[in-house]
């Protein structure tokens, strides 16, 4: 019987690494954990009526979704075994945990609390979720609102064994992340070793894109552009200002499903041709910058009727080496495990399922 | 499943509620009473494999005249996993008809509830 044959299951295969589940801390959970000053200043929050609104540091876009109309249930997932669960549902040994609310945290408006959220969080986390022994890492969030406190929190986080990456939430960030500003990130980064994720979340459009998130109106009409949109926005910046030739660090782009990056790396090639003075700073063409530092993780997978377009879709950004699994979990628009494997074993080799399961994550992330 | 009926429930199991979920030979059959009858559906999404029968069972939004309006309460069901809206009177799933649900034939029978 051929290797290809064992491979039954997601079940099957030794290493599946989830690298985008999610936590669904909320703040109350995290309030606990603020440094100072904010510790005396907001305690443990609000201590009379919060009018319904002033309550929540993080902004909301007020989506009406399906979690909204019941038709979705939603899974609450804020300690060790709500993790296993997920990850018994979904065949994966080991998660990188990544946040909910705080996907949220670059479009908080105070940038030293924001920061000091994001301590809280990675105190939070570090203190309630991580088992690295056991398979639960997670992502050390920072503030893009306050650089060099991020940094700091990076240098801080790194050496725990549960911190395999620094996370990034990028949605809503204004100014896009190829600005010297955030050059103290990509250092702290680099030095440390880490992998950078960068997540958008559909309703940090309200800041990025105010005008479009008004004018879309409903909850779908946002969240189809709004992940691979603010992306490209930042992919954008960071490859024009030359971030991947400035600093040694990799980069993994989430939630944007994959059809989005073979026709960006094409067409950021093609006008590169005629506009290399925009980027001098680059050394290569930026394709290459993408396929050598850049890994997407693949939830939500769109097209999954069609095996042959996945597969074309993967072979044209090089996927057999940069696709990275993620469910999402819990998460309304998750994949279970079972989905993509399907479709890569029908079209690859088990080398390439292996890879994209769980074997790139190895190298990428500091396990 | 064999051409005979197989009993899944009685009529007297859907008096706290319009739906059972039973096991019927390894699949899981879930029965729904709206206010026409009794309907049978598999419990096995066609989207991804969650329990599309345990979900929501709601009306829907639709539009009459250019005003939303909500329709057909009770007559939905909608996948816990993702919100894939199906009808339970007959398995299609409303975004998209390339999608169903397998029904099955329910027989009524001296109280007693039978799928063939």
């Amino acid at each position: 019987m051929s290797d290809h044959d064992t491979m039954s299951g997601v079940a099957d295969l030794d290493v599946v690494v989830d690298c985008d589940a999610h936590l669904t801390e909320h703040q109350e959970d995290v309030l606990p954990y603020l440094p100072s000053p904010f510790a005396e200043m907001v305690g443990g929050g609000l201590a009379s009526d919060d009018y319904g609104y002033i309550g929540n540091f993080y902004p909301s876009a007020g989506f009406l979704t399906p979690v909204n109309t019941g038709k979705i249930e939603s899974t609450s997932v804020k300690s060790r075994d709500a993790v296993r669960e997920g990850m018994a549902m979904l065949d994966t040994t080991r998660t990188v945990l990544t946040p909910t609310q705080n996907l949220y945290l670059g479009c908080v408006q105070h940038p030293e609390l924001a920061a000091a959220l994001a301590t809280a969080y990675n105190e939070w986390f570090l203190d309630t979720i991580a088992a690295p022994d056991d398979g639960l890492s997670g992502a050390c969030l920072v503030a893009p609102q306050r650089p060099g406190d991020a940094a700091e929190e990076i240098d801080d986080r790194a050496d725990e064994d549960a911190v395999c990456a620094v996370f990034l939430p990028s949605g809503g960030v204004d100014p896009p992340l190829g600005k010297e500003r955030y050059h103290p990130i990509y250092e702290a980064a680099e030095d440390n070793g880490l992998p950078v994720m960068m997540h958008n979340a559909a309703g940090t459009m309200m800041l990025s894109f105010s005008h479009q998130f008004q004018g879309f109106d409903r909850y779908l009409s946002s969240h189809v552009p709004a992940h691979a949109m603010q992306h490209m926005v930042h992919l954008s910046s960071m490859l024009t200002k030359g971030v991947p030739e400035l600093f040694d660090v990799d980069f993994v782009v989430q939630e944007a499903g994959i059809g989005w990056i073979p026709y960006f790396v094409r067409r950021f090639d093609h006008e590169y041709r005629a506009k290399r003075e925009d980027a001098p700073l680059l050394e290569r063409l930026p394709s290459e910058y993408v396929r050598d530092q850049f890994y997407f993780t693949s939830q939500p997978v769109e097209g999954t009727e069609d095996p042959q377009y996945i597969a074309d879709t993967i072979r044209h950004f090089g996927g057999e080496e940069s696709l990275l699994f993620s469910s999402d979990y819990p998460h309304l628009d998750f994949d279970h495990s079972s989905d993509l494997f399907r479709i890569l074993k029908s079209q690859f080799g088990p080398e390439t399922v292996r890879k994209v399961y769980g074997e790139t994550a190895l190298g990428v992330f500091d396990f | 499943m064999s051409d005979d009926r197989v009993h899944v429930a009685s009529v007297e199991d859907f008096e706290d509620g319009s739906r059972v979920v039973v096991d019927v030979e390894g699949r899981e059959i879930a029965v729904f009473r709206t206010d026409d009858g009794f309907y049978a559906l598999s419990n096995y999404c066609v989207h991804q494999g969650g329990p599309a029968c345990e979900g929501a069972i709601t009306g829907t939004l639709d539009v009459e005249d250019g005003d939303l309006v909500y329709d057909r309460e009770g007559e939905i069901v909608s996948c816990p996993w993702h919100g894939w809206e199906f009808d339970v009177t007959t398995g299609e799933h409303l975004a998209d008809p390339a999608y169903r649900l397998p029904t099955y034939e329910v027989v009524r029978d001296d109280g007693e509830l039978y799928v063939r």
